[in-house]
């Protein structure tokens, strides 16, 4: 116990040396806690716009259904058997119909390659959710052909759209035929997924029906009872679609995007590290030059019969509470960061960021940061693991000097 | 009666070859129990090497070194600290105190180091012996010289030593304090047996001392024993 009294008393020897130690671990370990919220956030944010923009849980499409942007055939249509369908029912938390189409928008002299989606109001939003959707009017989301269409807010903005205007849509129906349909403005819709806001029409089933002369969907879109059940719901399906359909699941949409995130995350650890040990020289350096100012102290306590083993503890209980503090400091500060990022999210919007985004990456322009107990707490024991390491070459050199030289030594 | 403290045929060596110096050799000497014996002679005469072999602090490159019977020449680091600890008093020249703790807290630093019971009323109580009394909250930097010498003294005793080693004890006072020091170390020696040992060069510690030991190039050239202090006060 007196070991450790005496270290904490020997801490404040230099305050101003104790200072910058622990900031450069204070700042390391707020940055590990933050950077990770924030990844941790963006694929949340990645998997969260899949789930909740156009793929759900899981949808059953035709098989070869093209991956890529905003092609999307009304040719391939699914029509699953009756004894599919049941499976599914049986199988799901809820179910709902969506036919995308690629159209063109004309409003005025504008215009502009779209995506349209048809939905079901009856369903779609047990499968979507539409918890950050913000429309205008507040809270109205179109359920019949007089009710017109929802417009994302970006692609609104593009084509000088607002409620109660007037579109034109034009699309080539399931039988080949080129469709054109005047389409009033019901509501601008911003769900905070940029692909969607900044290129979609959604369009309730009676005005789909109108435009595409076919209620036929293209995508039957899942909620399973947990995200994480898709891959059994998949091959739980596949034997009911046979070679015509395929399921396509949140897992596989954001495979890439979170592989990426992955990369990102490894990029922030090597940076994280390097950061850990420039803290972890800085506290290897504190305790190896107080072990040399402190030679004919370390010198007295050996002749009073404190231990080479003591020594090494007193040492190391000074880096061990250096770190300790700094790593609890640090992990306040960021896991307070990561709180508030995960209640207070940044509006990538706000930020002038919609352009860098681009339109083809499901992506939410909300950035909530991810809290929890573990993401603080780990950071933390880093710190102190890094602070205990550093200061053991300097323990060790304090714990082996001489004690017949060291008394003598200049103080 | 049996010497509190025995060497024979102790050398202490450093560097090979060309370069081997002894800094002491062949020394043989007991010390009795209750002596007040001072070390002297020029410096490099191998006082404080001297004092080291038998402070435990330092293991000499041949010879053998006796404390109270048990041979310490063999023994490991950890039962060395400990005979240390639990045996012998140090007062060194520059007092060494610890700068972060208070005198009370130096003396019952050493009393956990021994493992001696009575916490900080025992400090207090070794403190106000050595006449510190209303001192003891006090840092280092804050106590003048011969009180921070007074606080060494009291954290030497704490373990109610078998010897104490005085390393110059009064080079870094002035002589009142130098006087006021040595009084009070003679005056523990008088009561309560503690034998002091003492490298110096203070005449007024030779002065002071029962026996004198004379060193000259790493070998004892004269030992007078049954001085007759010059007590004082």
């Amino acid at each position: 116990m007196f070991i450790l009294s005496l270290a904490f008393k020997n801490l404040f020897r230099s305050v101003r040396r104790l200072i910058l130690s622990t900031f450069a671990i204070v700042i390391g370990t707020m940055y590990l806690i933050l950077g990770q919220s924030l990844i941790g956030g963006i694929e949340e944010s990645i998997v969260r716009s899949a789930l909740d923009g156009l793929t759900g849980h899981a949808n059953i499409r035709v098989a070869d259904y093209p991956e890529q942007g905003m092609q999307h055939p009304v040719d391939e249509l699914v029509e699953l058997s009756p004894e599919a369908r049941a499976w599914v029912d049986a199988n799901v938390e809820a179910v709902t119909e969506r036919t995308m189409f690629a159209a063109t928008a004309v409003s005025g002299s504008d215009s502009m390659r779209i995506r349209g989606v048809v939905y079901d109001p009856a369903t779609d939003e047990a499968v979507f959710s539409r918890a950050v959707w913000k429309t205008e009017p507040a809270d109205f989301v179109p359920a019949t052909a007089a009710d017109g269409a929802m417009v994302g807010a970006g692609l609104a903005k593009l084509l000088e759209l607002k409620v109660g205007d007037t579109l034109v849509l034009q699309a080539r129906t399931p039988a080949g035929a080129i469709n054109a349909l005047g389409v009033p403005v019901g509501s601008i819709l911003n769900t905070s997924n940029m692909a969607i806001d900044g290129s979609t029409i959604f369009l309730p089933k009676e005005l789909g029906v109108d435009l595409l002369r076919s209620d036929t969907p293209s995508h039957v879109v899942v909620k399973t009872k947990d995200r994480d059940d898709v891959d059994a719901f998949a091959a739980g399906v596949a034997p009911h679609l046979g070679d015509t359909y395929e399921v396509h699941t949140w897992v596989e949409e954001t495979r890439e995007l979170l592989r990426l995130q992955g990369i990102r995350r490894k990029a922030l650890n090597i940076l994280v590290g390097v950061l850990l040990a420039m803290s972890g020289f800085a506290i290897a350096n504190t305790i190896l030059m107080a072990a040399y100012e402190r030679v004919r102290e370390i010198g007295t306590l050996r002749a009073m019969g404190m231990g080479k083993r003591d020594v090494l503890l007193l040492f190391l209980a000074e880096g061990g509470m250096m770190g300790s503090v700094a790593g609890a400091l640090g992990a306040a500060f960021g896991g307070y960061g990561a709180y508030y990022l995960s209640q207070n999210p940044i509006d990538l919007m706000a930020m002038g960021q919609n352009d860098a985004m681009g339109a083809s990456i499901q992506f939410s322009s909300w950035l909530y940061g991810q809290f929890s107990p573990g993401m603080v707490a780990a950071p933390f024991l880093v710190a102190l693991g890094v602070a205990v390491v550093a200061s053991l070459y300097p323990a060790r050199l304090a714990s082996n000097m001489e004690p017949a030289d060291a008394v003598k030594a200049e103080g | 009666m049996a010497p509190i403290c025995k060497l024979s045929g102790v050398r202490k060596t450093y560097g090979e070859g060309e370069l081997e110096v002894h800094a002491i050799r062949d020394i043989d000497l007991e010390i009795q129990p209750g002596e007040f014996t001072a070390f002297v002679g020029p410096s490099g005469s191998g006082k404080t090497t001297l004092l080291n072999q038998v402070g435990c602090l330092d293991k000499p490159s041949a010879g053998t070194v006796e404390i109270e019977g048990q041979t310490t020449t063999g023994m490991g680091e950890r039962a060395l600290a400990k005979l240390r600890g639990d045996r012998i008093g140090f007062i060194f020249q520059s007092f060494n105190l610890i700068p972060v703790l208070t005198a009370v807290e130096n003396v019952e630093l050493a009393m956990q180091l021994a493992g001696k019971p009575g916490g900080r009323a025992a400090a207090k109580e070794l403190l106000a012996k050595v006449g510190l009394e209303g001192l003891e909250k006090r840092r280092p930097n804050q106590l003048s010289g011969g009180q921070q010498q007074r606080v060494a003294i009291a954290r030497a005793l704490v373990k109610e030593p078998t010897l104490v080693i005085a390393d110059e004890p009064t080079a870094n006072l002035d002589s009142e304090s130098g006087r006021q020091v040595l009084e009070l170390m003679r005056r523990l020696n008088e009561d309560l047996g503690v034998t002091f040992l003492f490298s110096t060069h203070d005449r007024l510690v030779m002065e002071h001392a029962s026996r004198i030991v004379r060193m000259r190039d790493g070998q004892i050239i004269e030992d007078v024993a049954d001085q007759q202090p010059e007590l004082q006060g």
